[in-house]
């Protein structure tokens, strides 16, 4: 049983950061039905940029880290203005498989600048193991997990208060009703892929904390997209929920199944929880049924 | 603007032949003498190499095309039916030691049946949802080629040449005939499948599903005939590829990445058209031959200061670019540009 707190306590803790990086693509999902198939490349580029930064310039933590937020920032908004601001009103094949493209280009650049295959971050939480109960968990686990709270609760008064975050929703409410309110659509697209990139620019870090900077991260990418399977794909709620499940099933199939299966199935353990969750309740845990008329 | 001025049919025969005119007949023979003939005039067994693996692409790019670009059902799950495809007949014909011909069929319908299986969401989802649940397919499929012991995808599994009868295709040039055998048909088959029932089914369902099925279209069987197509195609693919270009499979051959490209390709051919696949996989097979085998080492050797990822990173980034431009620019593809060129050229020197 000692094992059972270790992955549940890994589970939770990882699963917030997918949830961080899910709620990335809520967020572009809800605000232009825009489904960004980039986000595994896009957590790769911004953790091998935070490498960049850190490591190879060499520049102090706070610098560097300002500088990947920026870096964010630019590339979100460099992405919707050139891929997908003309595609607007494409059907959704286009806008799913501009998104590949982009998928492509990302990692050809990563290869292109960084050809190592792994890379660590510098230190940036305190190394010696926590003890809780029976668990002993990485410092690494827990400040990823307290940073992802905190940014769920500085998102949620985002969305509440602020303007454009009270914009966003009403985009995604109602894109028509938004724009005769004389809100501009295009500008709150911009602006909900460079939050978006924000996200997976700090969901990248907080992954490459814990594991490194290996290809992996593209694949934490794709578990985020379990992530919004099951919480439903316009629910931000959903996604904070369904992140921690799906840390916990992949942590607690990886622990218990491998004997009984093969090596590796922790990595599958989403994807199949992807095809159960299509089977059963195709729209998610708390996602909005869709009614379709012709 | 799909015929020249003045043809007509005078019976219902004539005018659904495919090939309408003198001068059609005329380009399409000589081309089909000019592919023929190629080993003839192409001696290097590196090119013939390459044309192979352009044959092979397009079968399983017509099957994508079948599935995504008439039938609207995105899958980026192709490389892993493909890859389906390949180990079904190198099990068979390594491990159980059956014929070729046995082996090649068996592909087809175990990635066709693979192919159901994860279809079967596409009766309620759609879009996104669907494209999901290809991806996961992908890693799914090629997680268990890694682990099962069988398969064993990590080491590399021996694959015998192809053999038909007694006779062994062991050179590039008896391969090409095989491959080139197979691919014509199978665009001969996509081709007529599109005018049929079946395609107009497909393109009422890519058009709008729900219209389609108030039409009488029975949506579960068309879209899961479609799902099983594409991927037959796939599995045929796959098997070539295991016997007749690769030799000895490893599962990293069929990543995630090899799938983004076969989107790629029929995004810029021309999704929905014969021509399509054609003309994709001819642009990005041989471009991508070109700037590995001729432009990175020109490159590298012309300018000393490239960073150290220059060879491998170049190529996926560039095929990124250019499935982004196209999507944005000619979202029809080439096919479409071939077509606004036959036009302009039969009205030249007229506008209109």
């Amino acid at each position: 049983m000692a094992d059972l707190l270790q992955f549940v306590i890994t589970g939770i803790t990882v699963g917030m950061v997918y949830a961080l990086i899910a709620l990335g693509f809520v967020l572009v999902w809800k605000s232009s039905g825009v489904a960004n198939l980039a986000l595994g490349q896009l957590v790769l580029i911004f953790s091998w940029f935070t490498y960049g930064m850190l490591v190879q310039a060499g520049l102090p933590l706070w610098l560097g880290f300002a500088l990947v937020i920026l870096f964010a920032v630019v590339l979100g908004w460099l992405i919707e203005r050139v891929a997908l601001r003309p595609l607007i009103a494409q059907p959704i094949l286009s806008l799913i498989t501009v998104t590949l493209g982009l998928a492509y280009f990302i990692e050809g650049v990563v290869t292109f600048i960084w050809p190592k295959s792994v890379a660590a971050l510098p230190r940036l939480f305190p190394q010696e193991p926590i003890h809780i109960g029976t668990a002993v968990v990485s410092q690494a686990y827990l400040w990823a997990a307290a940073i992802s709270l905190i940014l769920f609760g500085l998102l949620s008064l985002f969305f509440k208060y602020h303007k454009m975050g009270i914009a966003m929703r009403a985009t995604a409410d109602d894109q028509m009703a938004v724009q005769a309110c004389g809100i501009p659509v295009t500008k709150i697209f911009s602006r909900s892929w460079m939050l978006a990139c924000m996200l997976a620019a700090i969901g990248g870090v907080l992954m490459s904390s814990i594991g490194g900077i290996t290809y992996g991260l593209v694949e934490t990418g794709l578990k985020a997209f379990s992530v919004v399977i099951l919480g439903g794909l316009d629910s931000f709620l959903g996604a904070i929920i369904a992140g921690p499940i799906i840390g916990l099933a992949e942590n607690l199939g990886g622990g218990y199944l491998t004997p009984l299966t093969w090596p590796g199935v922790r990595e599958v353990i989403p994807f199949i929880i992807i095809i159960i969750v299509m089977f059963l309740k195709p729209y998610g845990l708390f996602g909005e049924v869709r009614i379709e008329r012709i | 603007m799909d015929l020249p001025c003045g043809t007509r049919g005078y019976s219902y025969a004539e005018d659904m032949a495919i090939i309408r005119t003198k001068t059609q007949w005329a380009l399409f023979l000589t081309l089909l003498a000019l592919l023929l003939t190629m080993p003839l005039y192409v001696r290097s067994d590196y090119w013939l190499g390459v044309a192979n693996l352009i044959g092979i692409t397009l079968i399983a790019a017509t099957g994508l095309n079948i599935l995504t670009g008439y039938c609207g059902q995105l899958s980026i799950g192709h490389a892993g039916f493909i890859a389906v495809g390949a180990y079904t007949s190198a099990v068979l014909t390594n491990r159980l030691e059956l014929p070729f011909v046995v082996g090649l069929l068996a592909a087809g319908f175990t990635a066709g049946l693979i192919g159901l299986v994860f279809g079967i969401p596409s009766m309620r989802v759609k879009g996104f949802y669907l494209a999901i649940a290809t991806i996961a397919a992908q890693f799914i499929i090629i997680w268990v080629i890694n682990h099962w012991g069988i398969t064993h995808g990590t080491s590399s599994l021996i694959v015998p040449y192809a053999s038909i009868g007694g006779f062994v295709f062991r050179s590039e040039a008896s391969q090409f005939y095989l491959i080139i055998g197979i691919a014509i048909l199978c665009t001969f088959f996509a081709k007529n499948l599109a005018r049929a029932r079946v395609g107009r089914a497909f393109i009422a369902i890519r058009d709008n599903d729900l219209a389609a099925q108030v039409m009488g279209i029975n949506l579960f069987k068309y879209k899961l005939l479609a799902f099983f197509i594409g991927c037959f195609l796939a599995g045929i693919a796959g098997s070539l590829l295991a016997h007749c270009f690769y030799g000895s499979l490893l599962a990293e051959y069929f990543s995630l990445k090899e799938s983004i490209l076969y989107i790629g390709m029929i995004i810029i051919g021309g999704l929905g058209t014969t021509l399509g696949p054609i003309l994709g996989v001819l642009f990005v097979r041989l471009l991508h031959q070109i700037l590995t085998v001729e432009v990175v080492p020109f490159l590298e050797g012309a300018l000393t200061a490239l960073p150290a990822g220059f060879a491998t990173g170049i190529s996926p980034m560039l095929f990124g670019l250019i499935i982004i431009l196209f999507l944005v620019l000619e979202p029809r593809g080439l096919a479409h540009r071939w077509n606004l060129f036959k036009s302009a050229y039969r009205l030249w020197p007229f506008s209109y």
